[in-house]
């Protein structure tokens, strides 16, 4: 059980795929029973994976990983460069834990709100389902090469279930989606490609070297391998590349010479190599989460995508771009991190103050909790950019507590948009008469975004918020006024929050007259209440009772700081003395 | 006299001994003379019968170099040909683009209909396969031109197979043109060769030697000139003015054969040429020749992408998409001190594949629906949904985006590069990598253009149509692989690795 309970997660959504796809096209019941199905069972293997995994293991290098499952899968000799190989290798640790959590329960949402869909259900479902393979694989993955692969398979299903099944501008909005988020995944694919020609996999090596007794390689050994290969001495032919994430975050596992070594010494437009590496990964990357300034496809996606895409897009896959900046790009470029923290802080904190002065300026309902979103994702840059203990937790916590309060947002969008077809705020005036149940749940979800004491969002920002201010001290990463500035994000959401509120739920009963004989403003059904009650509940156990998931957290988001910080200053003297000579 | 005799028969047992390597290409010889020849009689049976012989000579010339065991490697004949396992290999390839061909046309409803030259047809596709066959083996310069010259005809001839239409008497006169162009420019450059060296054979290295010694400066200049021919068979930019008429002229089979065929061959060519070059000896004093070709490389990557974005027809978006992937097999060429030949032959492999299954997709469109423009693709997904969904796996292979070979393929050609920059520190190279990937971008937005139409565009009848079983069947054929090739590389890659370390 324990060593397929993660390809069980990432399988499961792909195998009810393959159902999807050999029932017949009038089975239209069949389809969807088959894909809640799945997604419930995908559910249900990440709750018990969250009780199952134990949050206290230390979670440092190679060991901290828990139902690892780790198989061969492309090996090929380079004859005298030595041997590459790329492996099926996964693993949890406190980092994804919540991410599989979140990504379990969306799942089943989503689901549930696409019940509606009418268009050409056998297609939508396979690609639904399709997507949340991805999503899982690419949670999980600890290979880089099998994770760019979840990555950008990700593109595909998005790229049509924008496209087909989204609004009137739905084929501009998939396309843009799919440009601007292929070309942050080509800088990737740039960055993964240096890193596998620069990195061994030492227990492999030893194997090839014949260092292994019984063929087990304990710590002595991958020590002694390391150490040969700084002083390189293992011959070419015997050298095994590896995509592995875990070897890349190891500075010993580089080869001597290689360019992404922390000694090359490369240098280009004043830039050292390893540097230009971790910017072409970051932007990469905050593509996907989206940071001001290259946001700018989220908007149309958002507006265009049917409400249980946008609940996808907004509550996991977003949080791909997040996630792969702690799993990937902190730990491997650490000096980097150390170097552009200002950068990547400041970005933060720009999109989290632009992101509000957008949602403020909005009409359309959907396009102001776009933007919320990539105003609350800011946070997620500036806890990270703070590399303190607090920060790091906040933006975890932050990515999974946006997942929860987003969908609702999204979904509370789609129920309006549903009865009226139609969702400027302009035209709706005091729907708290006609709509009480509703009011209540768009108060609920509103006020959990706006960051409300006792709501998850409340503490995400709060542990953000202390990172930030503590990091000059403690790290010395931040200037204070940029959490400063930070803080006036929160203020911007309260004001276009409740401003929305005011105006459209609030006040006499009107609606726009043109839209009077279309909309059947009937009160939440069951169907609704389904998907918004547990969302609510969610949002206020983590509100309330943060250790929950802190606990699964903590360890890893210590050790990874520890991590990032010790090597970041340490290979940041070596890459900076390098230069100078 | 007596000289002379001894002389001739010398010569005569080099050949008779030198046979065995040639083996694949005498049988395509004798088949190509078995088809024109019962192609003189009027039966009808007989003419239903030339396609399915010419499909069996090629798939025995297939077979054969797929087996091996007919040469002990690395027989000369004469220094003009080497059978290596380099041209057993693309061998394989352009056997398999042959029998491809002929899988297509058997299809086409356009070449059933016609009356004339069926059996010419299908002889002149052995020829050319048969010439692609000499391309590869060639090791001397004027073995290069003759078998570039025996391509090339062929290809001029059967370009023309539709000559009641204007547009394929205009492609080609205007193949023939730049091919002859072409032909005499690469002629004069190798007669610089052999001025300077007294020697035609490239390979060795006494040719190399002897170049040495001669003025840079026109070294440098015969070499482009000779560049300028084998550009002109891969579609590299700026040899390809041809490639856009010429595909919107042809049968569709044999644009698909254009495609994967001679751009193959070109590139076996270049690669044994450049191979020259990675003596670091060498290579130092050829900089101004690999400059040329890295701005060749990156030129063709730009056009071939850029004009992609431009073409409202599937024919001339699929031309201008050949012309990048000659960009990028250009690039692959110039990772010196890689294993790139396993990589390039990797990528000609895919190549093949995605190649034949784009244009069997847009032959079945074309001759159904009429699709001369991209907008008449507009809800075709919907009517036949298998095929739409083969068109799509196609086109994403071809933009380079997993889980398809495609993928791989560029992955594999990147890392070479990389790898070569890591060593020499050549920044052409980090720019041809980094234009190489972020073209990819630029790429999905014209690929991406057929599946748009196809899904995302409707129209208002959504009847559903049907598609003949070998159509479907040959669909899945050519598509299959591409998913084999991404998710175990290593099954080709290895089989490659230890086919070229036989004799090399």
């Amino acid at each position: 059980m324990n060593d397929f309970i993660l390809s069980s997660l990432i399988f499961t959504p792909l195998l009810a795929a393959l159902i999807v796809l050999l029932l017949p096209m009038r089975f239209q019941n069949t389809i969807k029973a088959v894909a809640l199905g799945g997604a419930l069972v995908q559910m249900v293997l990440a709750i018990l994976l969250y009780f199952r995994f134990d949050g206290t293991a230390a979670a440092n290098g190679q060991s901290g990983y828990q139902f690892v499952n780790k198989l061969d899968w492309i090996g090929f000799s380079l004859g005298s460069l030595g041997r590459f190989q790329i492996e099926y290798f996964v693993g949890v640790d406190g980092i994804s834990i919540s991410m599989v959590l979140l990504t379990g329960i969306v799942g089943v949402i989503g689901v549930i709100s696409s019940w509606t869909i009418k268009k050409n259900i056998k297609g939508y479902f396979l690609l639904y389902l399709l997507l949340l393979t991805s999503v899982m694989g690419c949670f999980l993955a600890l290979d880089f090469f099998l994770f760019y692969l979840f990555f950008e398979f990700m593109l595909l299903p998005m790229y049509f279930l924008i496209g087909i099944w989204g609004g009137p501008k739905r084929e501009y909005a998939a396309i843009k989606f799919f440009i601007y988020t292929l070309v942050g995944s080509l800088f990737i694919l740039i960055v993964m490609i240096g890193l596998y020609t620069s990195v061994i996999d030492p227990e492999a090596t030893a194997a090839q070297l014949g260092m292994l007794q019984d063929g087990v390689a304990n710590s002595d050994v991958i020590l002694q391998v390391q150490q040969l290969l700084q002083q390189n001495v293992i011959e070419g032919a015997n050298i095994v590349r590896t995509f592995s994430i875990p070897a890349m975050m190891d500075p010993a596992n580089f080869i001597p010479g290689s360019l992404l070594h922390v000694l090359s010494g490369t240098v280009l437009w004043d830039l050292p190599i390893r540097f230009i590496a971790f910017l072409l990964l970051f932007v990469g990357f905050a593509i996907k989460v989206p940071s001001v300034p290259v946001h700018t496809w989220l908007p149309d996606a958002h507006v265009e995508a049917p409400t249980p895409i946008s609940v996808l897009l907004a509550a996991i896959l977003l949080k791909v771009g997040g996630y792969g900046l702690i799993r990937i790009v902190y730990p491997i470029f650490p000096d980097g991190g150390a170097y552009f923290s200002v950068l990547v802080g400041g970005l933060g904190v720009l999109s989290i103050i632009y992101g509000a002065l957008c949602a403020l300026a909005m009409n359309d309902l959907k396009k102001l909790i776009a933007y919320s979103s990539v105003s609350h994702m800011g946070f997620v840059l500036l806890g990270l950019a703070s590399l303190t203990s607090e920060g790091v937790n906040g933006a975890i916590y932050m990515m999974f507590s946006h997942g929860i309060i987003s969908a609702m947002l999204f979904l509370v969008v789609g129920v309006i948009y549903d009865r009226a077809h139609d969702r400027m705020i302009l035209n709706f005036r005091g729907l708290a008469k006609r709509m009480p149940a509703y009011t209540t749940f768009v108060v609920i979800a509103f006020f959990a975004s706006l960051g409300l004491p006792g709501f998850s969002g409340f503490i995400a920002e709060l542990l953000v918020l202390v990172g930030g201010f503590s990091a000059p001290d403690i790290t010395g990463m931040l200037p204070r006024w940029l959490t400063i500035v930070a803080v006036f994000g929160l203020l911007l959401a309260a004001a276009y929050y409740l401003w929305a509120l005011q105006r459209m739920f609030f006040g006499k009963y009107w609606i726009f007259p043109e839209l009077r004989e279309k909309a059947k403003l009937s009160d939440l059904n069951a169907r609704e209440y389904l998907m918004l009650v547990p969302l609510a509940i969610l949002a206020l156990v983590f509100g309330i009772f943060p250790h929950l998931l802190l606990n699964k957290i903590g360890v890893a988001a210590q050790g990874f700081t520890e991590l990032v910080l010790r090597n970041g200053q340490e290979q940041l003297q070596m890459v900076l003395s390098t230069i100078v000579r | 006299m007596k000289e002379q005799a001894a002389y001739l028969s010398q010569t005569i047992d080099a050949i008779i001994a030198g046979l065995g390597s040639l083996m694949p290409e005498l049988l395509l010889a004798s088949f190509f003379l078995l088809l024109v020849t019962l192609d003189l009689f009027k039966s009808s049976t007989i003419k239903q019968l030339l396609p399915w012989l010419a499909l069996t000579g090629l798939f025995a010339a297939f077979v054969l170099q797929l087996l091996g065991g007919y040469t002990s490697g690395g027989v000369q004949f004469l220094s003009l040909l080497r059978s290596d396992s380099l041209a057993r290999f693309s061998g394989v390839l352009f056997s398999a683009a042959g029998i491809f061909t002929i899988l297509l046309s058997l299809q086409s409803k356009v070449l059933e209909k016609l009356k004339e030259g069926r059996g010419e047809y299908y002889a002149l596709i052995l020829v050319l396969v048969l010439g692609l066959n000499l391309m590869a083996k060639s090791v001397n310069l004027l073995m290069v031109f003759l078998a570039i010259e025996l391509v090339s005809i062929a290809s001029y001839i059967l370009t023309l197979t539709l000559k009641q239409e204007k547009r394929a008497v205009e492609a080609g006169l205007k193949y023939v043109l730049y091919g002859t162009l072409s032909a005499g420019v690469m002629l004069y450059g190798m007669s610089f060769f052999y001025g300077f060296t007294g020697s035609l054979n490239y390979t060795e290295g006494t040719f190399w030697q002897a170049l040495l010694q001669a003025d840079t400066l026109l070294v440098t200049i015969a070499a482009i000139l000779v560049f300028a021919g084998f550009f002109f068979k891969i579609s590299a930019a700026p040899f390809h003015f041809w490639v856009p008429d010429v595909y919107q002229g042809a049968p569709m089979p044999i644009v698909a054969l254009f495609s994967t065929g001679p751009k193959m061959a070109g590139v076996i060519v270049i690669l044994r040429f450049v191979a020259a070059f990675s003596d670091p000896a060498v290579a130092s004093y050829f900089d101004d020749v690999l400059l040329f070709l890295g701005i060749a490389a990156l030129l063709t990557l730009a056009v071939g992408n850029f004009t992609a974005l431009l073409q409202k027809t599937p024919r001339r978006l699929m031309a201008y998409s050949s012309v990048s992937h000659a960009g990028f097999l250009l690039m692959a060429l110039l990772a010196f001190g890689t294993n790139y030949t396993v990589s390039v032959l990797f990528y000609l492999t895919v190549l093949l594949f995605m190649n034949y299954g784009t244009f069997l997709f847009l032959q079945i469109t074309e001759e159904k629906f009429g699709t001369h423009k991209l907008e008449h693709f507009t809800g075709l997904g919907y009517k036949l949904p298998f095929m739409g969904v083969m068109a799509v796996l196609f086109l994403l292979s071809l933009t380079g985006l997993p889980p398809l070979g495609g993928f791989m393929g560029k992955l594999l050609i990147f890392s070479n590069v990389w790898e070569a920059y890591s060593a020499s520190g050549q920044v052409l190279l980090l720019v041809l990598l980094v234009a190489g990937a972020l073209l990819t971008g630029v790429a999905l937005f014209y690929y991406i253009r057929i599946p748009y139409y196809l899904f995302l565009k409707r129209n208002l009848t959504e009847e559903k149509l049907v598609i003949s079983l070998s159509n479907k069947l040959l669909l899945a054929f050519f598509a299959v692989p591409l998913l084999v090739l991404f998710f175990k590389p290593d099954l080709l890659l290895n089989w490659i690795e230890k086919l070229l370390a036989q004799t090399l």
